[in-house]
């Protein structure tokens, strides 16, 4: 379709790509409710460029995602919307019309932000690895609350673990394995892990992944300039990330299915074996390293102390004996 | 007392880097491991100054490991071969100092150019700088950058298990740093052996400068 403004509009919807998106069971009336199906196609629309129908589309996403819609209301996208810029994004800006399906927020970023990974190598140091492993809104939403979620990941398929139509039961026996009912402890952590992998098959692990705690939330973002760059808000004990965790695994529509667990499990000693591969300096401290730390701290100033004591004393104890000195005695050499 | 050349220049300057090195990166360690704690530099500079110094450090290294491969100095690395010899010099050496040194009897080990360390020492010098010091460095070179490693810290067992073996030599380090100044102050005078760091003699009686290295082996 021809606009006015001399770009041009597509009205193809490719039925492969809609079926296997987000909203297959919506139909087609749920977003374009103003469509009379009689009188379609009309003679006329009043569409003035692609940018401005999108605009206004925007609205329809609004009717079952008002929570998102407000957020985004307050982003540095809807800020430089209105200010006219002509690319800052709307809804379908990031999320694609009719093939909407989860993305993760990076591809969905670096989708516009090409330059995001040279601009942040300039100043953070392993840059590739943070992108890899944080997700762009846990930084760029710097009011929202973070999460550490621990992922299923295939070291062999090098990806994601996705549950099958039909056979999703990660939850169900994450749900099983937790007696308590408050999360995953780290022995309960093991044996979930441990139930996941048959003896003899190719182990599947957890990578963990800074993310926020609600995805509506990544609505939210904030200018660069506001934007977390304080390394010890992740890197410290106790950082507000790593309080709140989470096990998870792709669902079958491509969704996160995540299950809570206790943040003991990032640092407990069984991590060495249900998470050797999510490590954060900081943030999953080992509470054994630091007494043992301590403990040698202790010990390591008390062995010259001590030695010293007692060679005072000695050398004491043998003078008033002897009634002469040991220290006449033929000199010792040690480092 | 005779005047003995025990440390070679190249020994002596990697020594003292070592050590200047060594304090350097516990100290960035810790501001990094317990930024909570302590705040004395921020996390950004401790990480790039101990990476810095992570680097000199396994320069260093080399310094100190070509020096005594190219050199007949590395006779006082070789590894005493008969395992009943080195268990009863290492049992004198801590009888030494676990007991004798408090009666005020003489040490049991005398330096020779070719026998610097005594049994304790030499084990402990070779597991030190023939495997903990090499594992340290390797460990903290695959966590400087875990994405281009990211395929030899897999082969280790993930990044949990690198950074738990690097933390654990941080600690025994720790412990070297504090445990070392004071045995290197137990010679005849408490300064003479960081004196001969320096200037490379050490201070020795004249019977034992006097012997030929077989017959000053304390076994």
């Amino acid at each position: 379709m021809d606009l006015p403004d001399g770009g041009t509009l597509s009205l193809h919807v490719a039925g492969d790509a809609y079926a296997k998106s987000v909203h297959k069971a919506n139909g087609c009336g749920s977003c374009h409710a103003d469509v009379d199906i009689k009188s379609h196609p009309p003679s006329r629309r009043d569409i003035k460029s692609a940018r401005q129908y999108s605009i206004e589309q925007a609205g329809a996403c609004r009717q079952c995602h008002e929570d998102a819609f407000k957020l985004h209301e307050g982003s540095v996208h809807a800020m430089r919307q209105r200010e006219g810029n002509p690319v800052a994004p709307v809804c379908t800006g990031c999320h694609g019309s009719h093939a909407i399906t989860p993305k993760t927020a990076y591809e969905t970023c670096v989708g516009c932000h090409a330059a995001a990974l040279d601009a942040h190598r300039k100043w953070l140091p392993n840059a590739g690895l943070h992108h890899e492993v944080v997700s762009c809104a846990a930084c760029h939403a710097p009011a929202v609350l973070r999460m550490i979620d621990l992922r299923l990941y295939d070291p062999v398929a090098k990806q994601w673990v996705a549950e099958k139509e039909g056979q999703a039961q990660f939850e169900k026996l994450a749900r099983s394995l937790d007696a308590d009912g408050k999360g995953l402890d780290p022995e309960e952590m093991r044996n979930l892990l441990a139930a996941i992998n048959p003896i003899g098959m190719p182990r599947k692990t957890l990578r963990g992944r800074v993310e926020l705690r609600t995805n509506v939330e990544a609505h939210q973002l904030s200018g660069k300039a506001d934007a977390i760059r304080a390394c010890d808000s992740c890197h410290r004990a106790g950082a507000e990330p790593f309080r709140n965790v989470t096990v998870s695994v792709t669902g079958p529509d491509g969704r996160s299915v995540r299950y809570r667990a206790q943040d003991s499990v990032l640092k407990a000693p069984l991590a060495m074996v249900a998470l050797p591969e999510f490590y954060a300096i900081g943030g999953t401290r080992s509470q054994l390293l630091d007494i043992l730390f301590v403990l040698v701290l202790l010990g390591g100033a008390a062995v010259p102390i001590g030695h010293i004591t007692v060679r005072l004393l000695a050398r004491k104890l043998l003078k008033r004996r002897a009634g002469g000195d040991p220290r006449d005695k033929p000199p010792a050499r040690d480092k | 007392m005779q005047k003995l050349y025990v440390h070679p220049l190249p020994v002596r300057i990697w020594h003292w880097i070592n050590a200047l090195g060594f304090v350097a990166l516990i100290l960035t360690g810790v501001q990094i491991r317990y930024v909570d704690l302590f705040d004395v530099i921020s996390f950004k500079n401790a990480i790039q100054l101990h990476n810095w110094i992570g680097f000199a450090l396994v320069g260093n290294f080399f310094v100190w490991f070509f020096f005594y491969l190219f050199s007949d100095k590395i006779r006082v690395y070789h590894p005493e071969l008969s395992p009943m010899k080195h268990f009863r010099g290492s049992l004198r050496q801590i009888q030494y100092y676990g007991y004798g040194i408090f009666r005020g009897d003489p040490n049991p080990h005398h330096v020779s150019a070719y026998r610097k360390f005594n049994p304790l020492q030499s084990m402990t010098y070779q597991i030190i700088m023939l495997l903990l010091v090499p594992l340290q460095f390797f460990t903290g070179v695959l966590l400087w950058d875990l994405k281009h490693f990211s395929g030899a810290v897999e082969f280790f067992g993930g990044v949990r298990v690198v950074d738990t073996v690097h933390v654990l030599l941080f600690i025994f380090f720790t412990a070297f740093i504090l445990v070392h100044p004071y045995l290197a102050s137990l010679a005849h005078t408490p300064l003479a052996h960081f004196k001969a760091m320096i200037t490379g003699y050490e201070e020795v009686d004249e019977e034992s400068a006097g012997k030929p290295p077989a017959a000053r082996s304390p076994e």
